[in-house]
């Protein structure tokens, strides 16, 4: 029992001294949510999905961290926004990392720690057309439904 | 070309400020001029306006005030009509004449390759026929005339909006004075919606999936929407689950979202410019 409380006074110290953890904190960023919040997208992005090349770069407009990788090799690179869901979003700020010319991924931190990603890209992308095959319903197919109705 | 049913759009004092109408509008009308179909309250003129004239248009406001400020500028540019007409016409003639050139051409090398394919299957590996065959060629290609009345003409039904009819645009000057908005957003919205109208979309109203504008690559009833269009300011903001709950409900109904803002940095001096940020499904679950 007490062998476990006290693992769990130490645990939450595992991110404080953690390598990643401490470049991200180099950057400077004084939102500690935030800061917090790109740690945890970084470990998902480079233990839990593998992606590689995953770095930190502070993003000077907004004043947070942001972070690139690709998801293979020899993939695009892609910038990755996190951002703890109680802080507020602007379409200004998404621009402006657009602006940095490589394809965005938003990931939204929920307090559990949940991460949703969100793809945002520049301009009007149409959506993908509803995949076939296309059957037309023959007469039975129509009567049967109305029946089950 | 359009078919009037009548030509005196009916007044509509006394009437209390309802949602902008336009009366006695033909069935044809002008492409992109949606609005919607409603029944007309009793009171308006004569009471035929349901039978007679055709049910009104609801109009977006946006699309009331994008016609009363295309009416005014067609005002402006009446003059010079006759010299830009006949200018039309000869372009027409003329593009008739190459089009009759290039279906010639065509028609003939049909024949031909009909003609090689009829005699080649019939013998074939012997080599006798290819005397006989040159021959025929060479009679076709003399004799061979495409009269006009064989030519296809190409209609382009969809036009390219009011210039053309002016008739049609005075029948769609909307009645009551333009409704005045007086929350900041509505400027933001005209400006988006003119915009897209300017790319050749199609809009409608998108209350049922929480957005701005449904927006569709053609017409409604042909296409399905391929974006809603939510509008904001660049500055305003909103929480991230606003963003990923829209977006989640645009992929539901596989539609893009588009995040569209007034005030973009690539027109310089100019107002027109609108920032697009399209949300998608970035499949990491």
């Amino acid at each position: 029992m007490s062998e476990a409380s006290h693992r769990a006074e130490e645990a939450p110290n595992w991110i404080l001294v953690h390598p990643a953890y401490q470049d991200i904190k180099s950057l400077e960023v004084e939102d500690s949510a935030q800061v917090h919040a790109a740690f945890l997208v970084y470990m998902d992005l480079s233990e839990v999905r593998r992606w590689k090349e995953v770095s930190c770069v502070k993003s000077p407009e907004l004043q947070v961290v942001l972070l690139e990788g690709r998801e293979k090799e020899g993939a695009p690179i892609q910038t990755v926004f996190p951002l703890p869901t109680h802080r507020p979003l602007s379409h200004q700020s998404i621009r402006h990392v657009l602006d940095r010319g490589f394809p965005m991924l938003l990931c939204a931190v929920a307090s559990d720690s949940t991460l949703v990603y969100q793809r945002m890209t520049d301009g009007l992308v149409t959506p993908d057309p509803p995949t076939g095959p296309f059957q037309d319903l023959g007469r039975r197919q129509h009567r049967k439904r109305r029946k089950q109705q | 070309m359009t078919d009037h049913t009548a030509s005196v759009p009916a007044q509509t004092e006394g009437m209390e400020q309802g949602p902008p109408q336009v009366l006695g509008v033909s069935d044809s009308a002008p492409p992109q001029v949606l609005g919607v179909s409603d029944s007309a309250p009793p009171q308006v003129v004569g009471g035929q306006q349901n039978g007679r004239l055709g049910r009104p248009l609801l109009l977006l406001p946006e699309e009331e005030r994008l016609l009363a400020e295309l009416h005014a500028t067609a005002n402006a540019n009446q003059g010079g009509g006759g010299v830009q007409l006949s200018l039309e016409v000869k372009q027409h003639l003329e593009e008739q004449e190459r089009s009759l050139e290039e279906q010639r051409v065509l028609a003939l090398q049909d024949r031909k390759s009909a003609l090689l394919h009829a005699m080649t299957s019939s013998h074939t590996g012997s080599l006798g026929p290819s005397e006989a065959l040159r021959g025929r060629l060479e009679a076709l290609h003399r004799s061979f005339t495409f009269p006009r009345g064989a030519m296809a003409v190409q209609l382009s039904t969809a036009r390219a909006g009011l210039h053309h009819c002016h008739e049609d645009r005075a029948f769609l000057r909307a009645q009551q004075p333009i409704t005045a908005q007086h929350d900041s957003k509505a400027a933001a919205r005209y400006q988006v919606f003119r915009d897209l109208r300017g790319r050749g979309f199609y809009l409608t109203s998108a209350g049922k999936f929480g957005g701005d504008f449904l927006v569709y690559p053609g017409d409604p009833l042909r296409f399905h929407a391929h974006f809603i269009a939510v509008v904001l300011s660049l500055d305003s903001s909103l929480s991230p689950l606003d963003v990923l709950a829209i977006a989640r409900l645009g992929s539901n109904v596989k539609k893009t979202v588009l995040l569209c803002s007034p005030g973009g940095v690539q027109y310089p001096g100019g107002a027109g410019g609108v920032q697009y940020t399209s949300l998608q499904w970035s499949g990491m679950v």
